[in-house]
């Protein structure tokens, strides 16, 4: 498959009325549909993790790793649907990472670096979810089933789901760094150089993190000041970055093998970049 | 980092073809725009980190000082002169690039990672005689945040000798030589060396 | 040398694999009468206790986590079914490929908290008691990435050229069916009894019976399209093809 010239097969453009007729249509026609798929799916997962992390279950930021049996027995019990509910969502949905990841192993595929790196970070964080994030679902989730357990066992929970959680770091660690590479040796220009280094700070936060299975208190805990707060924003900025850049290369894509164009500036052309349709 | 040796004018931004200008002069920035986004990043997180450490310095200042007052000046004063010094033959090193003399360049490369592993030497030293001090990571506040900043400083190091090899990957082949990886590559070790010196500042110095 | 040598010894594996999962299956005590999430910690450290229970559930369990991932290869011929249809990427067959990993490795945890929980009987009852907690909300709660795997085959389908496709329309209705078959066990933490509970009739009976009509539907799809593409020698230029992509 070594295409070099670009195709665009489809018909003009989406017809102009209502929107569920365009999307419609994008449905059917759009060449670029898949990629559009793998995105959207990354935009939904992220919002629905957010409200169940932070309003429903309240796992997110961490309650304190120092508290007393009796704190977090307190804990699982005052907020028992909450969890239950929330992290039943988790449950459901989970499979949306595999989208993202998709689409991330795929813009490396774009690049004009071997097939491995690809390859390499879709298995690397294929498995991330299940310590990196399922774990602390299951541990809860028990922890939050019978009311009437002994505290010190909630407690084992608890910090069972909390640091396998935050301190689940290798994967995130390396599958950032080769990404980073992957971006700092394409010649394809498929995402700029700036992000590759954004990469190497996203890999920091996991070294920065890692204090948090010594600390039970302070600025170095799971939920301290450095180990999670400024590291929330380092992730949160790259998150955000990466969904905006990912929609760029979506919109540049042009199915060829060689560097990929620039986004042309006038809205036809954006309305036909995002259908994947010829100019 | 692309190895593309260009003759022509550069552009000025990056992922522009080149040919296209933006009407700006081709060099406005030294090396690649995107490594500037970094160092700013870095910067400000580092600043967080700062701010959280003289946040926390002023409510225990008597612990703090009374801590500080076990740290060796000497070998942090080494540290620092060791990583101006090696930032003094990077500037020599870019400069000696951007001449086209690519023997000399090489050397002060050489020179620059060879004062950075002294750096390295002497960190490391110094850690240990802490340690054996009985003053390790959890030893009490101050020293959390001490080997926390001076650790993640050696990281950033380590990453700085990846970039030497690059550097001298680029200086070593004659149809690799580009001048602004060279100078991207010099813009990340100063940086090293900037946080290196605001460290010092804070742990050693500033009482 | 054909490419596509040795993907039948792959997909006649899976005869042998569904024995011994409805053997392992029969054999786990707590299978074959489903235990409920209402029994006391006494009453489950009684069912580990039990001689004639023990064996039972280390052996079985010992079986599981042999052959648990003995479907990973039937999964990756899967995938390479995706990769053969009509679409413009290979990012699906990733999906896919992301979806299979989940799958056996979230079983394996569940199969190690049984194990555990059998590893020392005479254990406070309340700790058995939530080791077992542990393994039956993993092994009933935590489906994603087979809901994951249904409904991207049934999106690579529907996706796929309609004239000539690799699977025909009808199996994707089936993968939806099956991925809304699973979602009610994601809740079964909500009730202790009843409809809902981890013995109850959707997150135990509906769900495990969807899987096994999945294993068995698609195995037959899968066999039929390698069959048909060995005869045809579709599978050789594909094959090829998609190594090369």
């Amino acid at each position: 498959m070594s295409r070099t010239i670009a195709e665009s097969v489809t018909p003009p453009g989406p017809p102009a009325g209502s929107r569920l007729g365009r999307i419609a249509w994008h449905w059917r026609n759009n060449s670029k549909r898949e990629l559009w798929f793998a995105w959207y799916t990354t935009v939904v997962f992220y919002n629905i993790f957010f409200i169940v992390f932070f309003p429903v279950t309240h796992a997110q930021p961490p309650p304190h790793p120092y508290w007393s049996d009796a704190q977090v027995a307190y804990w699982f019990n005052h907020d028992h649907d909450g969890l239950i509910i929330g992290f039943a969502i988790i449950f459901a949905v989970a499979a949306m990472t595999a989208p993202q990841n998709a689409l991330i192993a795929y813009s490396m595929r774009r690049m004009s670096v071997s097939r491995a790196f690809g390859y390499s970070y879709l298995v690397m964080y294929s498995l991330s979810a299940l310590p990196g994030m399922l774990l602390l679902c299951v541990v809860l989730s028990v922890g939050a089933l019978r009311p009437g357990r002994d505290p010190a066992q909630l407690h084992w929970l608890y910090d069972f789901g909390f640091l396998s959680f935050t301190g689940t770091m290798g994967i995130f660690l390396l599958g950032s760094l080769v990404w980073m590479l992957a971006i700092l040796l394409d010649k394809n220009r498929v995402l700029p150089k700036w992000f590759g280094y954004l990469n190497l700070c996203n890999a920091l936060t996991e070294v920065v993190v890692a204090p948090a299975w010594i600390f039970h208190r302070g600025v170095f805990s799971w939920n301290g000041l450095i180990s999670w707060w400024i590291n929330m924003v380092v992730f949160g900025i790259y998150t955000g970055a990466f969904i905006t850049l990912l929609r760029n290369m979506i919109l540049r894509e042009d199915f060829g093998d060689g560097p990929l164009p620039d986004i042309k500036k006038n809205p036809e052309a954006t309305a036909s970049a995002l259908a994947g349709t010829a100019q | 980092m692309t190895g593309a040796a260009q003759a022509g004018p550069r552009p000025g931004v990056a992922g522009q073809p080149p040919g296209k200008g933006t009407g700006e002069p081709a060099t406005a920035i030294p090396g690649q725009p995107d490594m500037w986004v970094l160092v700013l990043f870095e910067a400000l997180v580092f600043t967080a980190y700062f701010a959280v450490y003289l946040f926390h310095r002023s409510a225990h200042s008597e612990l703090f000082l009374r801590s500080q007052a076990t740290l060796n000046p000497w070998l942090g004063t080494l540290d620092t002169l060791l990583l101006l010094a090696s930032s003094l033959f990077m500037l020599r090193c870019v400069q000696a690039a951007r001449a086209g003399a690519f023997r000399p360049a090489l050397t002060s490369a050489c020179i620059t990672a060879f004062l950075g592993a002294g750096f390295l030497a002497s960190k490391i030293t110094e850690w240990v005689l802490l340690v054996h001090g009985g003053h390790g990571f959890t030893s009490n506040e101050f020293f959390a945040y001490y080997f926390f900043l001076t650790g993640i400083h050696f990281l950033h190091l380590l990453i700085g000798f990846v970039v030497i090899g690059v550097i001298i990957y680029q200086l070593r082949g004659p149809a690799r030589r580009s001048r602004e990886l060279v100078e991207t590559c010099a813009t990340y070790w100063h940086t090293v060396d900037l946080l290196w010196v605001l460290i010092f500042s804070l742990l050693y110095v500033v009482r | 040398m054909r490419r596509a040598d040795g993907e039948l010894i792959l997909f006649w594996t899976l005869p042998a694999l569904a024995v011994i999962w409805v053997s392992a299956f029969l054999l786990f005590p707590g299978f074959t009468h489903p235990m409920s999430p209402s029994m006391t910690a006494a009453q489950v450290a009684g069912f580990y206790r039990d001689p004639a229970h023990l064996s039972r559930i280390r052996y079985s369990m010992i079986l599981f986590n042999w052959f648990g991932v003995g479907l990973i290869p039937m999964l990756m011929l899967l995938v390479m079914q995706v990769r053969r249809m009509a679409h413009r990427t290979p990012i699906l067959s990733y999906c896919l490929l992301g979806c299979t990993a989940g799958g056996p490795t979230v079983f394996l945890f569940a199969d190690l908290f049984w194990l555990l929980a059998a590893f020392q009987p005479g254990r406070d009852p309340q700790l058995t008691l939530m080791f077992n907690d542990l393994a039956w909300m993993t092994f009933t709660a935590v489906v994603p990435f087979l809901i994951g795997q249904s409904l991207i085959l049934a999106l690579a389908i529907y996706l796929d050229r309609p004239d000539r496709p690799v699977f025909r329309r009808w199996v994707a209705h089936f993968n939806v069916m099956v991925a809304a078959a699973l979602v009610p066990a994601a809740f079964t933490g909500l009730a202790l009894s009843g409809p809902m509970a981890w013995n109850g009739l959707l997150p135990f009976w509906v769900k495990n019976i969807a899987i096994a009509a999945w294993i068995a539907v698609m195995s037959i799809a899968l066999g039929q399209n390698i069959y048909r593409q060995r005869a045809d020698g579709s599978d050789q230029r594909v094959t090829e093809e998609a190594v090369a992509a």
